[in-house]
């Protein structure tokens, strides 16, 4: 059988996975701390039809053989970790990583798991926890009467207290960096968590030895450029429409056969 | 039984093993540093007494198009392409050298760079980049990191072969080979492009056409089998003498 329609249907679902993933960008271009999912390609194995080194006649043979490829497949999905606009919001608990790392966010069940997502609340208790409610790592308590929060560039926390001329330090936030972000599972909530491939994290101070600092009052948008989509959009369905046409081709030819002999 | 239809039969093989380079072209057509196959076919004399007449078509290996793919500018500090001609080295499975234009490089865990699943060759095999705060690929291929701490510092070389593209065999996975499987040599005159990939070299009206072109290539054979097939019948008939 004429395996055309195999090879244009691998073609066909690849670049439904594609439109997936664009649709998933596009809707998360207002989410804070979103990083686009790049999705690549490769070939399929090629399928020998005839090895190199066969005889051509009785006295030649032939230097290559006929490998005709197979399609192709999703060899991944990749998080672009480039950096997203900033917004300034003037929020005293809005922080911004300008440059590399993660905050560090305790999942219910007591696991790590890390977020650009800088924009945080405190809850009942006064503890600084994210929208979702997950407490920042290592934890911080605000006091109740503190008139106003500074958050350094180093990530030193700071409350001021009425009848306190000086700002009271109570914590310090602590990112942290990975060898390969790429490889980090993105579990949903802007939250990542470490996997074998992304390495252990490293933790460190903001600013200092590759983490970046912090900015207080400021959010980091999605870093999902629209324009971009919506061209990949264009280009993802039309060659859709071209491996349904070979589709179409090959039935006719098939069909053909069929009918005229 | 007439030899013609053997003839139009080897006419409409040839036709569906060219729709299936056409089709994995098409599927390719957003694959990264993806090259074009096209069909290559030639003529095959049939030895024997009473085939004086007789050439069916024949597959022969097809030929990889090399011309470059439209550049695609990403922004990431690590995707790389080539300007103009030459290639990228990986080190394979079985530790040999292969090549491929496709650049999106990745940093494992234990920092080595690597292209896909397979390490990405150096000019003193892998690179190692341990841990750093920016990366950068320099026109020749130099690559350095600004420490954490600051400064800079020269990591590794990557190596860029060109060698002529008639020496060059597409493997079952892809990636290129030398047709001896010896090494090539490095070449210097290649450059590199940071915060760009190169997309397929697939030209999609190309491909429709001749998929259109194939499909009608595809009937001809057909009608001409139809039509051994009406002789021997008339044939028959006659010896019948119905």
């Amino acid at each position: 059988m004429n395996n055309t329609l195999a090879i244009a249907k691998t073609g066909l679902s690849a670049q439904d996975t594609k439109m997936a993933t664009i649709s998933n960008n596009l809707a998360n271009v207002n989410t804070a701390g979103f990083k686009r999912d790049r999705v690549n390609f490769s070939d399929l194995f090629y399928q020998i039809e005839r090895q190199p080194g066969a005889a051509q006649d009785n006295e030649n043979e032939l230097p290559t053989g006929i490998q005709v490829g197979s399609g192709v497949r999703v060899s991944g999905t990749q998080k672009e970790f480039t950096q997203g606009s900033f917004e300034n919001t003037g929020n005293d608990l809005d922080i911004a990583i300008v440059g590399k790392g993660f905050f560090q966010i305790a999942q219910p069940n007591g696991d790590l798991a890390y977020s650009r997502n800088g924009q945080f609340t405190k809850n009942s208790e006064g503890v600084i926890v994210n929208s979702e409610g997950l407490p920042l790592v290592p934890n911080i308590q605000i006091p109740e009467d503190a008139l106003s929060i500074s958050i350094s560039t180093d990530g030193i926390v700071m409350a001021q207290i009425p009848g306190d001329p000086a700002p009271a330090q109570i914590g310090q936030i602590n990112t942290v960096n990975f060898a390969n972000d790429a490889g980090l599972e993105a579990i949903g909530g802007n939250l990542f968590v470490e996997t074998q491939a992304s390495g252990a994290p490293i933790e460190g101070i903001p600013g200092d030895a590759g983490l970046g600092s912090l900015k207080q009052g400021t959010l980091e948008g999605s870093n999902v450029q629209v324009v971009e989509e919506m061209v990949s959009m264009i280009a993802t369905q039309r060659a859709y429409e071209m491996n349904i046409k070979v589709v179409s081709a090959a039935d006719e030819m098939q069909n053909f056969a069929n009918q005229s002999l | 039984m007439s030899d013609y239809l053997y003839t139009a039969m080897s006419g409409a093989l040839q036709s569906m093993t060219a729709q299936r380079i056409h089709a994995n072209n098409l599927a390719n057509i957003d694959t990264n540093g993806f090259r074009r196959d096209m069909e290559n076919a030639d003529h095959f004399k049939v030895d024997g007494p009473g085939y004086q007449s007789t050439v069916h078509s024949r597959n022969q290996a097809p030929i990889t198009d090399f011309t470059p793919g439209a550049l695609d500018q990403t922004g990431r500090d690590l995707d790389i392409a080539i300007k103009g001609s030459g290639l990228f080295t990986v080190i394979d499975d079985n530790g040999n050298e292969a090549y491929t234009r496709s650049g999106s490089i990745t940093v494992d865990p234990e920092g080595v760079l690597r292209l896909g699943s397979m390490a990405l060759g150096g000019a003193n095999g892998p690179i190692a980049v341990g841990e750093f705060q920016a990366i950068n690929i320099g026109s020749n291929g130099t690559i350095s990191v600004t420490l954490p701490g600051g400064g800079q510092a020269n990591v590794g070389q990557l190596k860029l072969v060109n060698p002529p593209t008639t020496d060059l065999v597409k493997g079952q996975d892809g990636l290129f080979r030398t047709q001896t499987r010896d090494d090539a040599p490095e070449d210097l005159n290649v450059t590199v492009l940071s915060g760009h990939l190169e997309g397929s070299n697939v030209n999609a009206i190309e491909e429709m056409i001749a998929n259109m072109t194939t499909s009608r290539h595809f009937e001809i054979q057909v009608k001409a089998m139809k039509a051994a097939d009406e002789n021997a019948q008339a044939g028959n008939r006659l010896v019948r003498g119905s």
